[in-house]
Formats: C-alpha cells, structure tokens, sequence
C-alpha cells in the first residue's frame, strides 16, 4: 500500500473554455430579457405580472451566474451580481450541462426532461419565465436554430425580424457598454 | 412488428426514492420496531377527524401494545385544506409532548400537514413562507413515517407538500427530497373503510399518474417499471375495490399500485391532464381525483392529436393498451388502431365506475359551469405540469380539452 502522505488532494480543473461561452450567452439571453420586456408585449405582460421586486437567476452550480431584476417597472439584466437569494434561480448542475445546451448540442427541453437543471425556488412564476425564454431565444435565434431550443417556434413575422434587429442592435450597445 | 419496444433507455435521466416500503396484513405492528431503528421512540400522529372517526387510528396505536415506545400525541383535528395556521398549532403540541418523530395517517391533507410540520420543526421557524419553493430545505428531517387511508394520491412517496397560507392568500409548494418519509406503511386495514365513490375517485388518480408517468417526458425504466406494474394492478382491481370494499386482497393491490403509481409520477412528472385537473379543483374544487379521472381521455386524444408534434407520444399511447387491457386485447388490436383503443378502454372504466357508484364522467357532473372554462384554461397554462408536457399547449387548445370534457 502506499504510504498515507502519498495520498494527495486533487484540485479540479477548469473548464475555461465551457464557461467563457456559458458566460456569453447568459450575456446575451440578459441583455436579450431586458430588451424582450420593453420591445415585446406578451413578454412584458408577463414580467409585469410578477411581484413589485422580483429577482430571477440563472446559474451554473460552481460557475457562471445571471442576474435579472424587476423594480420599479423595469427589468434589468445585471450581470455577475454575487446572489445571496433570488425568488428564482435556474441552476445547471455542471458546467458541461449549460454548455451542452449553450451550443445546442442538448435542447433546453431536453435538459428539462433529463433533470440536468434544477430550479430552486417560487414554483409560481416557472411557467411565466419559460414563456419569456421561448420568446427571447426566438428573438435571438434564426428559426431553424431556435428549433433546438424550444418546443415549437412560432412562424416568422416581419415584426419578429425587426424585433430581433433591435435585440442585436441593445446587445452590442450593451457589450461595448 | 407486433411488440413495440416499450422499454427505452433515455439518452440520460434521474430517478429518486429513498422511502423504505412495508406492505401486508398487520403491516402497522412494525411501526414501533421501525422507529426504534430511526432512533425514536415518542412520535407524534397527525390524522384528521374523518380518519380518527373511522376508528382508524385505533389500529395505529393498538400497534404500539407490548412495547415501550410511547405516543406523544394524537392530533386528529386537521382540516380538510391545510394551513400554515394548522402546521404551527401542530408544531407547538409536537414541542410541548417532546415528540421526536412524526407519523402522518390519511390522505393527501394529514400527510401534507405532517411534511409542514416536519420543516416547522426542523428549521425552528414558525414561517413556513420562508421555505416554500424548490429546494430550500437543507437539514435534515426528524423521523418520518407516512400511512396512507386513500389508494390514490402516492404522497407516501413523493416529495412534495401543498400548504394553504390563507392571510396572504396563496397556496405554497414545498419540493424537496428531504420531505420523503423514511418509511410507508400499507396495511389493508387503513383503506378498508373508504366508500365507494371515493375509492373510485382516488384510484383513478392514481391510474392518471401510472399513465401519465408511463408516456411522460422523463420516463426512464425504472418508472416504467412502477408504471406498468400500477396499471396492471388497477385495471384488475379497482371494480372490484368499489363493489367490494371489504376485500382485503383487493384494498391491499390498490393501496400498492397507489404507491407505485408514485414513484413513477414523482420521477416521470405528469402532463396535460394534471395542468387541466388541478386548474378544475383550483377553480371550481373539482375533487382532484374525480377532475384526473374525466380528464385523462380527453389529455391523451389531444396528444395524439399533437402527433406530428411529438409521434413519440402517440407510441407510448400506442403501448399504453397492453398496460390498461392486458396483453390480450393488445394483441388482437391492429397497431393502427391501438392508441385509439387505449383510450376507449380507459372510457370503458370510468364507464363501469359511472354506473357503479356514480364517479362523474364530464366536467358539468362535477360542479363545473360552462362560464368558467376559460377561466380554468388560463390557470392550467400557469401549472408547473405543463412544463413536462411533450407539446407545447397554447390557451384555445387548453380550452378545446376542457370543452370536450365539460
Ligand atoms: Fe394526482
């Protein structure tokens, strides 16, 4: 047997590429919400319908993390903020998972179905946050690639197109902000 | 190919349950023996009154004779819809006997109740508002065992608590593993008593779980397995649990395919027909079971209506008759003609059980007015089932469903 002091700890590694990505996208869905609940008005009916102050996270258990807050008649994407308790939080067990789904590779109601997030928190509001999300990712993504993402993409309108130019248009003003 | 593969290997899935399950005549005599195993010895019992009436918890304690753990206390006056008033009153009578474990007997309420009580106690807390939610609990419970008195709800093993907060008006939803009680105990005799038409109304729920889970988005072949079996068990005993309450054999199949039909819906979710039937019982009080029951074939025809959607659905649909008429019919169905079948045969049951002991088969039998479909449609879209469903559901297809049904 070897000896006890040969018995090292291991520190683990880091998937920096994973999480740069992850952390990219959790930028652009953000910024993609924010804009959604001033240019969309089912997405705002939504989110007004939600408490006075109401917080909303994504995060990957260890890793990257959003940030997203009604107050005041605004809902603001706000980063990396540190978050002690958010009314609900969207976590990806592992890193690999939200990357998986980042990059289409697993389909977010896949990732739903195989249990590979969790949601801690008010179970009131899941149904209206997935209602925001299938309408950001469609106003984020060209129809044949928001198909990984959601159930059923609805049809593609000219006001859908012009929405999504808007959407690009808030995230890169947001990114060289 | 006459067999479909109905045992599928998910590209990746869960399953959870840590409930040790003691099924079988004078089951409840292990009761004490289970606690000292737990550690404890001066639990407390949550009933409520119909139960205690029922002279059911009589068994219960007789079961304690010839050993020396002792009841802290009885309390048997929880209401019908559970409050967080009721869970602290509870949690105050556990502290003032110096109970260390709990033991929940009756329905979907009483054992709700006792899972309120359970975090009351373990966090120290009189607010259970501060833990409603997914996965805010974090220690570890006191020593829990569970005795259902109704075949139908399987919250002996699932790990979820609904709790009525009656000042600010909402209903909190407590999900945690931690909720899980350490053991479950069948015992015939603690289901012997329930009439007819209550029989009937939870075995259907239970039925509506075994078939949701078995076509359900995280089904996996464990669930199947649970699923399956609860099928089997119901179709061949739920007419004759109703005709003939007293059958020990039959209350202790129901009892067991209740329990099954748990394990599989807590890890497979449900679907349509519970987002349907939960909005009725929010709106118009619809008995949960009755609304599962009236339902379920109007859910499944709208998903093989959705088949161009999800043609995975509608094969599940498919092997779904072996499992609710047996390998027999299964086999003398043409394929083509088998999710149609499934179905007709669930409506055959139901059928029987209308005749029986008047178990309603449309949502206008059951205190539904037409004016509130809509409303009851809205709130389906709201219910965390739906997340689970295979198919996207939009309102006018919430509300076709009901309109077919009312
Ligand atoms: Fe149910």
């Amino acid at each position: 047997m070897k000896a006890i002091s040969e018995f090292k700890e291991i520190v683990p590694g880091k998937k920096w590429f994973e999480t740069l990505v992850t952390r990219v996208f959790f930028f652009f869905i953000g910024m993609g919400m924010q804009t959604a609940y001033r240019i969309d008005p089912d997405v705002k009916k939504e989110v007004d319908s939600w408490p006075e102050t109401f917080s909303f996270c994504m995060s990957v258990v260890g890793g990257p993390s959003m940030l997203m807050l009604k107050k005041e008649g605004s809902f603001q994407y706000l980063g990396e903020k540190e978050v002690f308790y958010a009314d609900v939080e969207m976590c990806w067990k592992n890193i690999t998972f939200a990357y998986l789904v980042m990059t289409g590779r697993i389909s977010v109601p896949n990732a739903v179905y195989h249990n590979r997030q969790f949601v801690r928190g008010s179970l009131l509001y899941t149904m209206s946050i997935i209602r925001i999300m299938n309408v950001v990712q469609t106003l984020l993504l060209p129809n044949f690639i928001a198909r990984f993402y959601i159930k059923e993409v609805p049809k593609l309108t000219f006001k859908k197109l012009v929405n999504r130019a808007i959407t690009y248009v808030n995230i890169g003003y947001g990114a060289i902000k | 190919m006459l067999f479909k593969k109905n045992v599928v290997i998910p590209e990746y899935y869960e399953f959870f349950n840590s409930v040790k399950i003691v099924s079988g005549y004078k089951a409840l005599e292990t009761i004490p023996f289970e606690l000292s195993r737990l550690g404890a010895k001066r639990p407390i019992i949550i009933t409520d009154k119909g139960v205690a009436q029922a002279g059911l918890i009589k068994h219960v304690v007789d079961s304690f004779a010839g050993t020396d753990t002792v009841i802290g206390a009885v309390f048997d006056e929880t209401p019908q819809d559970s409050s967080n008033v009721v869970v602290n009153q509870i949690a105050n009578v556990y502290r003032a006997q110096k109970c260390d474990s709990i033991i929940a007997v009756g329905g979907g309420s009483a054992i709700d109740t006792a899972k309120g009580v359970n975090i009351v106690i373990t966090e120290d807390t009189d607010d259970l508002l501060k833990f409603m939610g997914n996965y805010r609990l974090n220690k570890p419970m006191k020593p829990f065992i569970v005795i259902p008195t109704t075949a139908g709800t399987g919250s002996e093993v699932t790990m979820v608590a609904v709790i009525a907060n009656p000042e600010k008006n909402v209903k909190m939803v407590f999900t945690s593993e931690l909720l899980l009680p350490e053991i479950a105990i069948l015992d015939p005799r603690m289901t012997m008593s329930m009439p007819p038409k209550i029989t009937a109304a939870t075995g259907m729920d239970a039925f509506t779980h075994s078939v949701e889970a078995f076509i359900g988005t995280q089904k996996n072949p464990i669930s199947d397995a649970f699923a399956t079996a609860a099928m089997e068990l119901i179709r061949n005993n739920i007419i004759t649990a109703v005709t003939d309450g007293g059958n020990k054999d039959v209350r202790l199949a129901m009892a067991n395919a209740a329990l099954l039909a748990g394990l599989a819906f807590s890890n497979s979710m449900v679907g349509i027909v519970h987002a349907t039937a939960h909005a009725s019982g929010g709106v118009c009080h619809v008995p949960h079971g009755i609304a599962n029951s009236i339902l379920l074939p109007y859910g499944l025809e709208f998903y093989i209506g959705k088949s161009d959607k999800s043609p995975k659905t509608k094969e599940y649909i498919e092997s779904l008759l072996m499992h609710v008429a047996g390998p027999e019919v299964y086999v003398q169905t043409p394929p083509a003609e088998r999710a149609a079948k499934s179905i007709a045969v669930i409506r055959s049951i139901t059928g029987e059980l209308k005749k029986l002991c008047g178990l309603p088969v449309r949502l206008s039998e059951a205190g539904v007015t037409e004016d509130k479909l809509e409303i009851i449609a809205k709130t389906a879209l709201n219910d965390g089932a739906l997340s689970f469903s295979p198919v996207e559901v939009s309102y006018e297809e919430a509300l076709k469903i009901l309109k077919a049904a009312y």
